[in-house]
């Protein structure tokens, strides 16, 4: 039951990374994840010098904001700033970072506050992390619920908002001109990716995130040249990630999350070979084909 | 394009089954511990083990997840943790924030399952605070011998409850720990009291010290405040350079989890001064030794530290 609820939680969350790292891939965003990882300091240490407590939820509802915030501002200064999305997201995320370590030294040396102690889940404890009712019922694992609805949020978003999500990130100008707005759904957008990063890292981690935001898109844009096959690839990545990286991980006894990831970077590397579209094998052949051609 | 979309086909094709395989490889050596009349138990610390170990003695398993020199605040959980943790009759943690996240799992765990932390019958009035804000006690307990020995009581009231057959044994074990641990706390402090009083100042990378200090009559300062995201400006080098100039301080002391570099650059600032101070060694603070070296148990542990403290401020 434990590899279930394991496997579950990660192809829920590579799931709802997936789909919105393949719009990010496409706009160039794809570190937006890390970014937002290192962004939440702030948020956290404001939430525990207001509230006094160091809990899970107290944790979730500062870094909750600060997403928001961050994700915001990466695209406010894209867009207003006409700056380049890479800059922006490495200007916004390291005065963001920096503002929280300063808030630390200041406010709360004294106190052990960090992302990895207070926010960051482990997808190991999973199984234990149960969520248990007040007459002592037990419902099932927290993070499954958790990420299974940031899932289900993330997928019925992109249901609706499908033509326009599509139409903004491939051609804005097109989107303006028949009257779709395309500052909106990238705010939309933006507010969906740290909604499910900030869930996410509270149930499974930072790393496995930041790792199945890019990896599965990135490997299923190699595998098609069109949009919709590439969400589905990156969906059924996700899941071939998590069941293939947490056996992994449990015949090396060690990290899932590592396992995963590394995973994710070895189905990236066999697509990046053996590729039908570009991979580097097929380009070796067809240019070996038009050598022989030639001479 | 038809030649394209059999060949991705053919890719996934071929890798799908070829991880289902690997899977049923995997599972098959999954074994099951079926031994019941047997209390299995784990702990997060080495030093929370060795309070069980000495209480239980051979009859329970006890398992710690925290190795020697691991870090509670970086430790991260393997498969094979998850599985003792599922499997344990028993859990024993510090609580007070030491183990993070996963001490908000245990205490929510706690309501189904006899999950305990051993700080838990410590009266708040003995605790450290060192913030204005109130209830965000220090978690190095272990620090002060006779803390440590309010923490065993309650480990080993909790084994009474737990396994009441052995009540009896237990309680002859608790009190042989108990008494040793008695004659380590007067030790260490007759031992303290040899360093001269001027003296008496302990300059460590971060605060885990503060109940040594508190215990062991000792003025403790660090660089860095207790969480390692603090990092320390130049002003706070600059003070603490001065601090030991001023005082005479003879050494100062790295710990096991913090790197040296921080506190070379105060010794290099004092050098500067015409103070000379030295690196007075290596202090265990969050994990023990290696099994099998003198600060492999908890009171080689204590003794160790103690030494070098006292070997390099005298």
């Amino acid at each position: 039951m434990d590899a279930f609820w394991i496997i579950l939680t990660g192809s829920f969350v590579s799931i709802s990374c997936g789909l919105l790292g393949s719009y990010l891939i496409l706009r160039k965003m794809a570190m937006v994840g890390d970014a937002i990882s290192h962004a939440v300091l702030p948020g956290i240490v404001i939430a525990f010098l207001i509230s006094g407590q160091r809990d899970s939820l107290t944790m979730l509802v500062g870094a909750g904001i600060l997403g928001v915030i961050t994700t915001f501002l990466i695209e406010f200064f894209h867009q207003k700033g006409n700056l380049q999305t890479d800059a922006s997201i490495g200007v916004t995320f390291t005065w963001l970072f920096a503002l929280g370590i300063i808030l630390i030294s200041v406010y709360a040396g004294q106190v052990d506050l960090d992302q990895d102690c207070v926010l960051h889940g482990e997808i190991a404890y999973v199984p234990i992390d149960l969520w248990i009712t007040a007459s002592g019922k037990i419902i099932g694992p927290r993070a499954v619920f958790i990420t299974g609805s940031v899932m289900i949020i993330v997928i019925s978003f992109i249901a609706i908002g499908y033509k326009e999500l599509f139409l903004t990130t491939f051609d804005p100008a097109f989107a303006t001109v028949i009257g779709i707005s395309t500052a909106l759904w990238h705010y939309l957008l933006m507010g969906a990716v740290s909604l499910a990063t900030v869930a996410s890292f509270e149930s499974v981690g930072a790393i496995l995130v930041v790792a199945l935001l890019i990896a599965p898109p990135a490997t299923a844009y190699l595998l098609t040249e069109k949009f919709r096959p590439m969400l589905i690839i990156t969906v059924l990545l996700g899941i071939l990630i998590s069941i293939s990286g947490y056996y992994l991980a449990v015949s090396i006894d060690g990290s899932i999350a590592g396992a995963m990831s590394t995973v994710a970077g070895l189905l990236f590397a066999l697509a990046f070979l053996f590729s039908p579209k570009e991979g580097i094998i097929i380009t070796w052949l067809k240019n070996q084909a038009r050598k022989k051609e030639l001479s | 394009m038809i030649l394209y979309k059999s060949a991705l086909k053919l890719f996934l094709a071929i890798l799908l089954p070829g991880v289902l395989l690997f899977q049923m490889s995997c599972s098959n050596n999954q074994e099951q511990n079926l031994v019941k009349d047997r209390l299995n138990i784990v702990t997060t610390t080495g030093m929370i083990e060795d309070i069980v170990k000495n209480i239980v003695q051979d009859s329970a398993d006890v398992t710690a997840l925290m190795g020697p020199g691991v870090d509670p605040h970086l430790y991260k959980a393997t498969q094979g943790d998850l599985q003792r943790l599922k499997s344990a009759s028993l859990i024993f943690y510090n609580g007070l924030h030491l183990e993070g996240k996963l001490g908000d799992i245990f205490k929510n765990l706690s309501r189904i399952k006899p999950v305990v932390a051993v700080s838990d019958n410590i009266s708040p009035e003995q605790l450290i605070d060192n913030t204005s804000m109130g209830g965000q006690y220090d978690p190095h307990i272990w620090f002060d011998v006779s803390l440590w020995q309010q923490a065993a009581t309650y480990v080993s009231q909790t084994l009474m409850q737990h396994d009441s057959l052995n009540a009896a044994f237990y309680q002859q074990n608790t009190a042989a720990y108990l008494e040793q641990l008695d004659v380590l706390h007067e030790e260490v402090k007759t031992k303290m009291a040899e360093i001269p009083e001027d003296q008496r100042i302990m300059v460590t990378a971060h605060d885990a010290f503060e109940y040594f200090g508190r215990a062991y009559d000792i003025k403790v300062r660090g660089l860095q405040g207790i969480s390692t995201m603090s990092e320390f400006g130049l002003k706070d080098v600059a003070d603490l350079v001065n601090f030991i100039t001023e005082k005479k301080i003879k050494a100062v002391f790295v710990e096991s989890s913090v790197p040296e570099k921080y506190l070379r650059s105060v010794v290099e600032g004092c050098r500067k001064k015409g103070h000379d101070v030295s690196i007075g060694g290596i202090l265990y603070s969050d994990a023990m030794g290696n099994p099998g070296t003198v600060a492999g148990n908890y009171q080689g542990m204590v003794r160790e530290n103690v030494n070098t403290i006292v070997n390099a401020l005298k």
